[in-house]
C-alpha cells in the first residue's frame, strides 16, 4: 500500500503527464498535415444569413465587449464579422463596454480595412465606411441613452472626431435607425444587449460569446431574441467557412478536435480506472 | 542521518537542479528569440518584436504554475492585474471622462459655456465624487447617496425588464411551438407527423424540465414517492446542464490554450502557416 505521500507524488506525475499530452495535442495539427472537414453549424449559418441579405450601406453596429483574455476565441469572430461586413460594403460601428476591450476594436478594425483593398479590392476609411466609438462606460445604461440619442452617447468617435456630420452614422440617430447589432461578448452583456437594446429598441440582435457562456443563451435563439449565434472558436470557424477566409479560427479547429479526442480517451481511462478501483476494494472487503 | 536530513537533503538538491533546469530555459528563451527574431525584417518595428519576445516569455512564465507555483508566475501575475487597471484607467480617462466632463468644462470658451456645460453635469458629477468618499472612514457614508441611487435606478429599470425579457419572453418561447400547430391549421396541414411532433415532444421535453428542476429546489414539501422520483428527474436535468457547461468550459479553455500555441508558432518563432 503506498503511502500518502507516494500517493501524492504519483498524483504529481499523472498530473504532467497530462499537460504534456494536451499540450502535444495543440501542436501536434500544426505539425502533422491533418484532414479534419467540418460543416457550419445552424446558428452561425442564421447568424451569416441574416447579415449577407442586408443591402449595401446598413449600418451593423459591433459591440465588442471582451478583453484580450478571450482573444483566442473572439477576435477571429470579430475579424470575420468586419470582413463580411466589408465584402458586402455594410458600415460597421464598433463600439465596446470594455475599457480593456478599446485596443482590440482598433485593432481589428484597423487590420480589417486594411487588408480591404486586397481581399475585396474595396477601400474602407474610417468615418466613412465604419465608425470606431470605442468606450463609454455606463453598461445598461449606455445601452438606454444610444436608443435615445446615439451621438449625445458618443459625441466623439475613438480617433477624437465628433460623431455629428460623420457620414458612417449618417441617418443613425438611435439605435432605432441600425439595421442590426452584434454583441461579441466575453461576459453576461449580450443579456444586457437583449434586455435593454433589442427588446425595448427593436433591432435583430446576434451575438458571439466564449464557449464557457454560450450554453446561458441558447434560450434566446427559440424566442427570437436572439437572430443568430457563434458559439467559442467553433463558432468563429464556422464564420470563417462560410466567408470563405480561412483565418486562426479554422487552423485552431484542427487542434481543437485532437484534444477533444485526448480528453475523451481520458475520461474513459479515468472512469475505468475508477471502477477497475472499486471493484479491488470491494473484493478486499 | 535521520530522515528529516535526507528530506532536507533531497528538497535542496531537487531545487539545485529546478535553478538549473531555469537558467537553462531562460538562456535557450533568449538565444532562440535572438536567433529568430533578430534582424529586423523590412517594415518590422523594434517596439512590436520586443513586445512579442515579452508576451512570449510571459506567456512561458504562465504556463510555469502547472508545473509549480514560482516567484516569476507571481511577478507575471502582478503585472498583467497592474498592466491592466491602469490600461483601463487610462481608457476610462481618455474615452469616458475627458470628453464628457474635462473638455466641456475646462476647455469652455467662455463662462456662459463652461455654465451651461456644468448646468447638466453637476448632479452626475458630485455624486461620482460622493463615491470618493469610500476612501476616508470619517465621511464614507456620504457615498451611500450615490450608491442608493444606482442601486434603486438598478432594480427600478431592473425588475420590468427583468421579468420581460427574461420570464415572460421565454415563457412565451416555451409554447410557441405547440401553439403555431394548434392554433394554425395552415402550419399543421403542411407540416408532416414528424415536423408536427418534434415541437410538441420538445416543448414536453422543457415543460417537465422546468417544473422538475424548480420541484427539486421546493423544500416545503417532503420529497416522498412520487415526489421523490420527479425531483430526481430534476436532478437529472441539472446533471445534464452541468454537462453541457463542462464540456463548452473545457472547449473554451482548450481554445486559449490554442490561441497561445498560434501566438508563439506564428508570431514569436514566425513558423510560416
Amino acid at each position: 500500500m503506498a503511502t500518502p505521500q507516494e500517493q501524492i507524488k504519483r498524483m504529481t506525475i499523472i498530473r504532467h503527464i497530462i499537460y504534456a499530452l494536451v499540450a502535444a495535442a495543440v501542436v501536434l495539427p500544426y505539425i502533422v498535415k491533418m484532414d479534419m472537414p467540418f460543416s457550419a453549424s445552424k446558428w452561425s449559418k442564421k447568424m451569416y444569413e441574416a447579415i449577407d441579405k442586408l443591402e449595401p450601406g446598413s449600418r451593423v453596429l459591433l459591440s465588442f465587449d471582451y478583453d484580450p483574455a478571450a482573444e483566442a476565441e473572439l477576435y477571429p469572430m470579430s475579424m470575420a464579422l468586419l470582413r463580411h461586413c466589408f465584402k458586402k460594403d455594410l458600415i460597421p460601428i464598433v463600439m465596446t463596454h470594455w475599457p480593456d476591450g478599446v485596443g482590440m476594436c482598433k485593432k481589428a478594425c484597423e487590420e480589417a480595412a486594411a487588408e480591404s483593398p486586397k481581399l475585396w479590392g474595396k477601400e474602407k476609411i474610417s468615418g466613412r465606411d465604419f465608425a470606431l466609438l470605442g468606450f463609454r462606460v455606463g453598461g445598461a445604461d449606455l445601452i438606454l441613452n444610444m436608443g435615445e440619442n446615439l451621438k449625445g452617447a458618443f459625441t466623439k468617435d475613438f480617433y477624437d472626431e465628433p460623431t455629428a456630420g460623420m457620414a458612417a452614422l449618417e441617418g443613425v440617430d438611435s439605435l432605432r435607425d441600425i439595421d442590426m447589432a452584434v454583441d461579441l461578448a466575453a461576459g453576461i452583456h449580450v443579456q444586457v444587449w437583449i434586455a435593454y437594446g433589442h427588446d425595448r429598441f427593436d433591432f435583430p440582435l446576434g451575438a458571439g460569446t466564449t464557449a464557457v457562456i454560450a450554453p446561458k443563451l441558447y434560450p434566446f435563439l427559440q424566442t427570437d431574441q436572439l437572430v443568430g449565434f457563434l458559439g467559442g472558436l467553433r463558432g468563429a470557424a464556422d464564420y470563417e467557412l462560410m466567408l470563405e477566409q480561412s483565418g486562426k479560427a479554422t487552423q485552431g479547429m484542427q487542434a481543437q478536435s485532437v484534444t477533444h479526442v485526448l480528453l475523451i480517451v481520458m475520461i474513459v481511462v479515468a472512469n475505468a480506472r475508477f471502477i477497475v478501483n472499486r471493484l479491488r476494494g470491494k473484493q478486499e472487503a | 542521518m535521520t530522515a528529516v536530513d535526507n528530506t532536507q537533503t533531497s528538497s535542496s538538491s531537487r531545487r539545485t537542479i529546478e535553478l538549473v533546469v531555469l537558467v537553462g530555459l531562460v538562456t535557450a528563451f533568449g538565444i532562440i528569440s535572438a536567433l529568430v527574431r533578430f534582424p529586423l525584417e523590412e517594415g518590422e518595428k523594434l517596439r512590436d518584436v520586443i513586445g512579442i519576445i515579452i508576451g512570449a516569455g510571459l506567456t512561458f512564465i504562465f504556463y510555469s504554475f502547472l508545473y509549480r507555483d514560482n516567484p516569476l508566475f507571481k511577478i507575471a501575475e502582478n503585472l498583467y492585474v497592474g498592466v491592466a487597471l491602469g490600461y483601463g484607467a487610462i481608457i476610462t480617462w481618455r474615452q469616458s471622462l475627458r470628453p464628457e466632463v474635462y473638455d466641456p468644462l475646462f476647455r469652455a470658451v467662455t463662462s456662459e459655456a463652461f455654465w451651461h456645460e456644468l448646468s447638466y453635469r453637476v448632479v452626475p458629477i458630485v455624486l461620482g465624487i460622493l463615491l470618493m468618499t469610500r476612501l476616508s472612514k470619517k465621511h464614507s457614508w456620504l457615498s451611500r447617496y450615490s450608491y442608493g441611487l444606482m442601486v434603486g435606478w438598478g432594480a427600478g429599470m431592473g425588475i420590468f425588464v427583468v421579468t420581460d425579457s427574461y420570464i415572460l419572453k421565454q415563457l412565451e418561447g416555451a409554447i410557441r411551438p405547440l401553439q403555431k400547430i394548434v392554433t394554425d391549421p395552415d402550419v399543421a396541414a403542411n407540416l408532416s407527423f414528424f415536423d408536427q411532433a418534434w415541437p410538441v415532444v420538445g416543448s414536453l421535453v422543457i415543460l417537465i424540465g422546468t417544473v422538475s428542476v424548480l420541484f427539486y429546489f421546493f423544500f416545503s414539501v417532503p420529497h416522498k414517492r412520487l415526489g421523490s422520483g420527479f425531483s430526481r428527474v430534476g436532478i437529472s436535468y441539472l446533471m445534464i446542464a452541468f454537462g453541457a457547461s463542462f464540456g463548452y468550459t473545457v472547449m473554451g479553455r482548450m481554445s486559449l490554450l490554442i490561441g497561445r500555441v498560434q501566438f508563439l508558432m506564428f508570431e514569436w518563432l514566425k513558423i510560416k502557416q
